[in-house]
């Protein structure tokens, strides 16, 4: 099953009189349960390429297809409840709310969600404990390593079991050790749960782990 | 749920900022209770010296009297007060209702003589009262409660056939002190000349300049024999409670309508122009300090949510990516401005109490007001309206100056927001 699809999609930027070309009209086809690399050296477009699936961008020109549904007409508010429903994000710094604790942090994509307060809380506790981090609930993240931050991220992404999980260079801020973990519980989650993950990188050790690659250079798939 | 708990978690991540702000509004909250507080106390005591002193807080008058009774006093006298008083007595909340007569005359030391203006009354009802120069706040306590103070010589008694009070001014004027004898000159209610030695019994002072230059007081049978009548000019009502007067004001009517008794009433609001004026002038001071404050408070909560915006542009990118929507990122500031002016609120009416009641117990020396020649003492009370404006501006502050914030932390674009570092 077609989970995203990119019809000739492009994305400018405009930079005072210049046009920056990001993307320079890809098609992509992403099937259900594909553990794909966006792989390509920084300013090829990947992050841009992922901020389209995402939802979180609009294309300058083409379609952006997710579960089937055209997202480039639908409205702010639309596209917020399509990330809330489907999507789900880990990024490079982690980017988890410094004021709440790591289970609060899980729990934060089921707000969107109408379950009961205790169904959220044991659905986080859960999560948490699929990435190994049962007993660091209670603790924010400035009290974590960047390995566990990026696990709590990795919790909250799969917490609210999303079609589609988009991971954009998840490892560049972790050692070559704890990028290798990070990535091989990405892999298990996806394997055992068939979640569909979505990561760019330009690490060639990460690339290998992919089952597909799509190689990225100057807005254009290689 | 959480969107309030990031909210409040938020307000106490940067601690010494957020008490910066909370200092800001709990300063406005305390500069509103403790100014209204003075200004409350400034009108309680201007309202009540001149009341127990000057108008009481209903004035009684035969109809016609406060037209023309310029022009003709005596035509308009009462002639039968003591059925009117009997009457009167039974209304709930009246302490007393007394007797005075007016009159105008020429006042003679034998060497100086000047015009005077007298005033009949019953001295067990309006008692003066012996100010304590040295303690401030008796002397003031001594002017708010009993309005007319002693500054030489003794109160009169209604034995004191012989013998009168002079204002502090009028004594002056002709340079008459305690136990010196004058003449008084005037017109009986017939106009024919009538004169009467009497003694100086004592001067008196007033929270009115001009009642104390020209008034001088004597027993009303003094007065009424000088005047060569038995009837009274007008009755003062005094109440327990100033703010019973309307509801006194409109059933004494009616007992006197019923009783078909030809009087018109004026409360002392009616009376005291000069009263009304001064709440107005000092009330759009007060404006002006309240602008002033609201302005410094909506600043100081404006800088500190920008720079919470400014600071949290990733975060806000990241709970937008989350599937967040613009109105949720525009709610949870618009909480942490909320929630940080119910807690600047909450802790400013308990400050502002504490204040007010410190800044009471010490008192504020104050210059005597225009009109006037005392100094007095002033001392802030906590009023209950001035505490829920305190709470309420705050609030009100926090909401208008976080929507600004709120809105541009919500029209962030998600791709810059997270870009952002």
């Amino acid at each position: 099953m077609c989970i995203v699809r990119l019809d000739n999609v492009r994305k400018d930027y405009q930079l005072g009189k210049i046009t920056l070309q990001a993307l320079k009209g890809i098609n992509l086809i992403v099937e259900a349960g594909e553990f794909l690399a966006i792989a390509g050296p920084s300013g090829s477009g990947k992050t841009t390429a992922l901020n389209l699936i995402g939802c979180i961008d609009k294309p300058t020109a083409g379609q952006v297809h997710i579960d089937s549904m055209e997202t480039s007409g639908l409205s702010s508010d639309q596209l917020a409840d399509i990330r809330a429903h489907k999507l789900s994000f880990i990024f490079q710094n982690f980017n988890l709310l410094p004021v709440l604790t790591a289970l609060e942090n899980v729990e934060y994509p089921l707000l969107h969600r109408r379950l009961a307060p205790l169904q959220k809380r044991q659905m986080a506790e859960a999560a948490l404990e699929s990435v190994g981090l049962a007993n660091f609930g209670g603790h924010r993240p400035l009290e974590l390593s960047g390995g566990q931050q990026q696990r709590v991220a990795i919790a909250r992404a799969i917490v609210a079991s999303p079609l589609l999980v988009l991971a954009d260079e998840p490892t560049a801020n972790l050692d070559r050790a704890t990028g290798e973990e990070i990535l091989n519980l990405m892999k298990k989650i996806n394997s055992e749960k068939k979640t569909t993950f979505i990561f760019s990188t330009h690490d060639q050790k990460i690339i290998d782990k992919a089952n597909r690659v799509v190689w990225l250079a100057d807005g254009a798939i290689v | 749920m959480i969107t309030l708990k990031i909210a409040i978690r938020n307000i106490f991540r940067h601690k010494t900022r957020t008490i910066i702000t909370l200092s800001t509004i709990v300063f406005g909250c305390v500069a509103l209770i403790t100014a209204g507080g003075f200004f409350e106390d400034i009108f309680y005591k201007m309202r009540e010296s001149y009341i127990k002193a000057h108008t009481g807080h209903i004035q009684i008058y035969q109809r016609g009297y406060l037209e023309k009774g310029r022009v003709e006093p005596y035509a308009y006298l009462i002639e039968n007060p003591g059925e009117i008083i009997a009457l009167a007595q039974g209304v709930k909340g009246i302490r007393f209702v007394t007797p005075r007569l007016q009159f105008s005359g020429l006042i003679s030391t034998g060497e100086n003589t000047i015009s005077f203006l007298g005033m009949g009354v019953n001295p067990e009802h309006e008692k003066t009262t012996q100010a304590l120069a040295q303690d401030l706040r008796k002397s003031t306590d001594n002017l708010t409660l009993g309005g007319v103070i002693v500054t030489s010589g003794q109160a009169i008694t209604s034995g004191d056939t012989y013998s009168v009070m002079l204002g502090k001014g009028l004594a002056a004027a002709i340079g008459a002190k305690t136990g010196d004898s004058l003449v008084l000159l005037t017109n009986t209610v017939n106009g024919s000349v009538n004169a009467l030695d009497v003694d100086v019994k004592g001067t008196f002072y007033t929270s009115s300049q001009a009642y104390d230059d020209h008034f001088l007081r004597l027993p009303l049978a003094t007065a009424q024999k000088l005047l060569a009548t038995d009837a009274v000019q007008s009755l003062v009502v005094m109440l327990d409670r100033t703010e019973d007067t309307a509801r006194v004001k409109r059933e004494l009517a009616q007992i006197f309508d019923a009783k078909g008794l030809n009087l018109e009433l004026r409360s002392w609001k009616e009376i005291s122009e000069y009263y009304a004026q001064t709440v107005k002038l000092f009330n759009r001071f007060f404006l002006i300090i309240k602008i002033v404050v609201i302005i410094i408070v909506i600043l100081s909560i404006f800088n500190t949510m920008n720079m919470a915006v400014f600071e949290r542009i990733s975060e806000i990118g990241t709970i937008m990516a989350l599937g967040t929507k613009r109105r949720g990122v525009l709610n949870l500031f618009m909480y942490e401005g909320i929630a940080l002016g119910l807690l600047g609120g909450i802790i400013g009416v308990a400050a502002g109490i504490i204040v007010t009641a410190i800044v009471s117990r010490i008192g504020i020396t104050m210059p005597p007001p225009p009109g006037t020649t005392m100094f007095w003492l002033s001392e802030p009370k906590v009023v209950p309206s001035m505490l829920v404006l305190a709470f309420v501006v705050s609030l009100f502050t926090a909401v208008v100056s976080s929507l600004y914030p709120a809105y541009r932390a919500s029209r962030l674009e998600i791709a810059d927001a997270l870009r952002h570092k």
